[in-house]
């Protein structure tokens, strides 16, 4: 469990870690927190050639709105999101699902960014992206581009992000007024990964039923996935426990879970059908209190 | 100085554990050190057609790279005798692989290198072509499947019977006879230390020192003198501070003898840490049986007999306990009840996974697990408290001694429980509980829609195994003592322990005492800590030793040995009084040729998520007779670190492995051990009751009591609270919920 060899440096800047990680070629890596790429450089699972360490980068740490959105800096720590006083209402997901990821040590480090350009598929930041509409602006030496939550994941640990892009932020568009958004996961053991993990938004219409109607499915297949029946059987509906049972049932029914020794593909269908069904009971009993 | 033994004495001489002070294996620099990286079998079972390590001996750093053809032919040894048969002797295991691998992580060359990081670069260049055979991934397959030892011609390390009564016609007797396949999981310790090695030859005396040895130093430094083919003199094994060791830590493992070999043929210091990915296939693992039994009852659930047909896995070899995975289960199935009659066959076989040892608790707390949850089917099945079925069938105070003879043909030629009152025992589990008002509470819950389960379970251990163990108490100028003993410190608190005891024997002050296990050249044959020896057996010897120092000093002062006063580097008795040095050191042996069998029980209260099939245990009470306690915080502390680790093998840690034979629990994030979060406070009641003379010290085992009942209390409740029959374990969620499902909820 010792790494192989690797050369390591520092950037000071943005653009000066863009232009090394260029320089190094196709199997550098950005190093942020750590809590992922380390414990894959110890069991040698990753081989980078380089590390080009953006960990201490000014300007990427911050939380801020922005045209009635949110954006969120690559290197804001899930400690921070979980203690931010603007992640709430439509935001509350973010925090919940921050607050839930290993144990305060890691938080402490770990990154947004990193959560998402890892790309676990038991990681709870990536579900809470696709549920919230997230898209990420990944920036290199020749340019920058954004990508929808929707297409940045391509399978288990792999992105759209091209080795010499590095995720800088996390945007959020601005909501549609009223929407509340929650995450819940189970996982075995406290701070674990998640067996399975669910962020689930609705935002009232006139009529008070639920509109906007957002369920992301984590921990259930290679990427995060959206639970579209479900959905669509609460769009336009009233929250009521018989069509919150009749949604999380669907979203269990909906998935495809893949063998697994610790979680087989029955069960993970079970916990899918709690999460979604805590979830979206926790948006329906706070519903008058907007 | 009354109260020393029985106070809650202040582990003082373990300050370096929370200073960060400790020096452990890792720790420890000698100059010029080389490290090892050992390249181990990346698969099941496979013939080994060539070995090419030209590369990784060119690799920068690399100072040598051995296989098996560099090493003498010589086999890992069977410790004791009492563990070890002709048949188990076939299957031993060689320190690198030879002509084929039996488990992933067999270890096939080692590499040594100026660094560790090197060491790692050049083992991933050692090329191994190897011919992929079946592997045999389960004990269910095992005695079918081609022999994985072709010269043993079967997979079968051997069938240890016991019998005792007449068997059939007591199932011919019973109103009912209950049966039910169980099965227990593998699982096994993991100390927040993994192991870790240092050895060194001394160029002037030429003697070998290794450091890092722990629990049986003298057996493994015996092991090494006969692999080695050198005087066990020219070998010290000695200690230093351990993280942990629960059973697994310090046999001898393949590691122990290639680093000291490596050492001999290098005249280098040869360092060997064990990383944590290491550890999951490397160190011993344990527990996996499967049984088979049997209970024959009146109908008003009197225990009339038994029958256990149980199989053990070993993995891919024999380790150094020999055949205790199959002898300790056979010997403890019958437990703390009153048979008429009683058979058992159990059975050892080899597979292609890491091989097993023991484990905190070994084979008790698997058939503890199998034959409590199968009272509680009885108690179904007659309509009785599971509580009361139990008390009704205890052996009485009245009948002890007890002794279970065995019939000609048996493993062993019986059992004798030596001592205590095991219904009032009971009883006070059931009080500290509050059993009576639980059942209400219970009830109450499950009224309200909670889904909850009291589970109960009672347990013989076996503890104190003997033959003996030697002691020495040495006073120094400045007024204090050295205690030598041949146990081990392994983090159970024994320098207090020891301390105590010789203090209270001599009158002085605890903090005068020093006890030194460190190493094997301080007294000349032990057999270690383990089985819950260190106190009962060692702590005996330290006792007598002590009481030879007085006998001595009151022989030189010409006084009575009870008016003899050490203080201040003197001994007075009356007016008279000598240096202590004059006086010599004080020597005893004491000798324990049958084992202590020692009672005790767990109950707990134990809630169900329906929908996740999360398993919350709520409280759980350990109750266990130590004889006397020298330290009830100590022995508090040991019963609810054992229970705590219980509870993660009831819920949570399995080691698993696919169809090829491929381990799937490799690191923290898939072998779940319990975190704070996962446990309740354990509550803990010390019951003492004093075994005879013969045990002047009057204690019995602690070390691993709080282990044995747990699984089964924490299964009997989740069955309890289910109202669905539990037959294997762990209760994860996914097991939980498949229960459940099956049963359509």
């Amino acid at each position: 469990m010792k790494p192989p060899p690797f050369a390591y440096a520092r950037a000071a800047t943005l653009d000066e870690a863009l232009a090394l990680v260029a320089e190094a070629g196709d199997e550098a890596k950005f190093l942020a927190g750590g809590q992922s790429l380390l414990p894959l450089l110890a069991y040698r699972l990753a081989r980078p050639t380089h590390l080009v360490d953006i960990g201490r980068l000014p300007g990427l740490d911050r939380i801020e709105p922005a045209g009635g959105g949110l954006t969120i800096g690559g290197l804001v720590r899930h400690a921070d999101l979980e203690r931010s006083a603007a992640l709430t209402g439509p935001w509350r997901a973010i925090r919940e699902a921050a607050a839930q990821i290993g144990h305060l040590p890691i938080r402490v480090r770990g990154t947004f960014g990193g959560s998402i350009a890892h790309a676990d598929p038991a990681a709870e930041l990536p579900v809470v992206a696709t549920a919230l509409d997230a898209v990420f602006v990944l920036r290199s030496v020749t340019g920058t581009r954004t990508v929808p939550a929707a297409d940045l994941f391509t399978g288990p640990f792999m992105t759209v992000i091209e080795p010499p892009e590095a995720l800088v932020e996390i945007g959020f568009p601005a909501p549609p007024p009223g929407l509340r958004s929650v995450f819940e996961e189970f996982t075995a053991r406290s701070g674990d990964f998640a067996l399975a993990s669910a962020a689930a938004a609705v935002a009232p219409g006139d009529d008070g039923s639920a509109r906007h109607v957002r369920i992301a499915l984590g921990s259930v297949g290679p990427v995060p996935v959206r639970a579209h029946d479900a959905e669509a059987s609460l769009e336009g509906a009233a929250l009521t426990p018989d069509t919150v049972a009749a949604a999380a049932r669907l979203a269990a029914d909906g998935i495809e879970p893949g063998e697994d020794a610790f979680a087989r593909p029955a069960f993970r269908r079970d916990l899918v059908a709690a999460l979604v069904g805590r979830a979206l009971t926790r948006l329906m009993n706070e519903g008058d209190r907007g | 100085m009354t109260g020393i033994i029985g106070g809650d004495v202040h582990r003082d001489a373990n300050a370096p554990l929370l200073a960060g002070t400790a020096q452990y294996a890792a720790d420890l620099r000698r100059d010029g050190e080389v490290h090892v990286r050992l390249v181990r079998s990346p698969v099941a079972h496979a013939r080994i057609t060539g070995i090419d390590v030209s590369e990784a001996a060119a690799h920068p750093g690399v100072v040598a790279v051995l296989t098996a053809d560099d090493l003498p032919d010589v086999r890992i040894p069977i410790r004791l005798p009492l563990f070890e048969t002709p048949e188990a002797n076939r299957f031993l295991q060689p320190p690198l692989a030879r002509e084929v691998v039996r488990y992933v992580g067999e270890p096939i060359a080692a590499v040594v290198a100026t660094d560790p990081y090197l060491a790692e670069d050049a083992a991933e260049l050692v090329d191994i072509d190897l011919d992929e055979l079946p592997p045999v991934t389960g004990i269910a397959d095992a005695e079918a499947a081609e022999p994985i030892h072709p010269a043993a011609g079967t997979n079968v390390v051997g069938t240890v019977p016991l019998r005792h009564g007449d068997v059939d016609a007591a199932f011919a007797a019973a109103d009912i006879v209950v049966r039910e396949r169980f099965r227990m999981h593998r699982h096994t310790a993991v100390p927040m230390e993994t192991r870790g090695l240092l050895a060194e030859v001394d160029e002037i005396t030429d003697r070998l020192t290794l450091w890092g040895g722990a629990k049986v130093k003298h057996s493994v430094r015996q092991a090494l003198a006969g692999m080695l083919g050198i005087d066990a003199e020219r070998i010290r094994v000695a200690e230093v501070n351990v993280g942990g060791g629960f059973g697994v830590r310090g046999e001898t493992y393949p590691e122990d003898f290639l680093v000291a070999f490596l050492a001999l043929r290098l005249r280098r210091p040869v360092k060997w840490v064990e990383d944590r990915a290491e550890h999951f296939v490397a160190t011993n693992h344990a527990r996996e049986q499967e049984h088979e039994l049997e209970i024959a009852a009146t109908a008003d659930g009197r225990l009339l007999a038994f029958r256990d047909r149980a199989v053990a896995d070993h993995g891919g070899y024999v380790r150094s306990q020999g055949i205790l995975p199959e002898l300790l289960p056979a010997q403890q199935i019958a437990g703390p009840y009153r048979w008429e009659a009683f058979a058992v066959e159990a059975t050892g076989v080899i597979t292609n996974r890491t091989p097993v040892g023991t484990y905190r608790g070994p084979g008790m707390t698997e058939v503890t697990f199998v034959r409590e949850r199968l009272l509680d089917m009885l108690a179904a099945r007659v309509g009785a408290d599971p509580a009361e079925l139990r008390r009704r069938n205890l052996i009485p105070p009245e009948a002890m001694p007890f002794t279970f003879a065995m019939d000609e043909g048996s493993a062993v030629p019986g059992l004798t429980y030596e001592s205590g009152d095991y219904p009032a025992a009971l009883d006070a589990l059931l009080d500290a509980a509050g059993y009576d008002g639980l059942r209400r509470e219970v009830a109450e819950r499950r009224a309200g829609g909670e889904c909850a389960g009291i589970g109960l379970a009672a347990y013989i251990e076996i503890g104190a195994i003997g033959p003996f163990e030697e002691a020495r108490v040495v006073p120094d100028r400045a007024g204090g003592f050295t205690v030598h003993v041949a146990t081990g410190s392994l983090g159970q608190g024994a320098e207090t322990v020891f301390a105590q005891i010789v203090a209270d024997a001599l009158r002085v002050r605890v903090e005068d005492v020093r006890v030194d296990f460190s190493d094997t050249d301080e007294i000349p044959m032990g057999f270690g800590a383990f089985a819950s020896r260190s106190t009962p057996i060692a702590g005996n010897a330290a006792l007598l030793a002590a009481r030879d120092l007085r006998a001595k000093a009151a022989e030189a002062l010409g006084a009575d040995p009870d008016d003899v006063e050490f203080g201040a580097g003197l001994v007075r008795a009356g007016g008279a009084s000598l240096p202590v040095g004059k006086v010599g050191e004080g020597r005893a042996r004491f000798d324990k040729p049958h084992p202590t069998f020692s009672f005790g029980g767990a109950l707990s209260l134990v809630t169900v998520d329906r929908a996740t099939g999360r398993v919350r245990v709520q409280r759980h009470v350990v109750m266990h007779d130590v004889g006397r306690a020298v330290n009830p915080a100590l022995v508090r502390g040991q019963l609810a670190g054992a229970a705590s680790q219980g509870i993660g093998g009831a819920l949570l840690e399995e080691l698993l492995y696919d169809a090829q034979g491929q381990p799937l629990s490799t690191t923290f994030g898939d072998y779940r051990m319990p975190t704070a979060s996962e446990l309740p406070e354990i509550e803990v009641v010390v019951v003492e009751h004093r075994p005879p003379e013969s045990n002047p010290l009057g204690a019995k085992g602690a070390g691993e009591a709080g282990m044995v009942a747990t699984p089964a209390a924490v299964a009997n409740a989740v069955a309890d609270a289910l109202g669905l029959e539990v037959t294997r374990l762990p209760l994860t969620p996914d097991r939980v919920r498949s229960l459940l499902r099956d049963a359509g909820r």
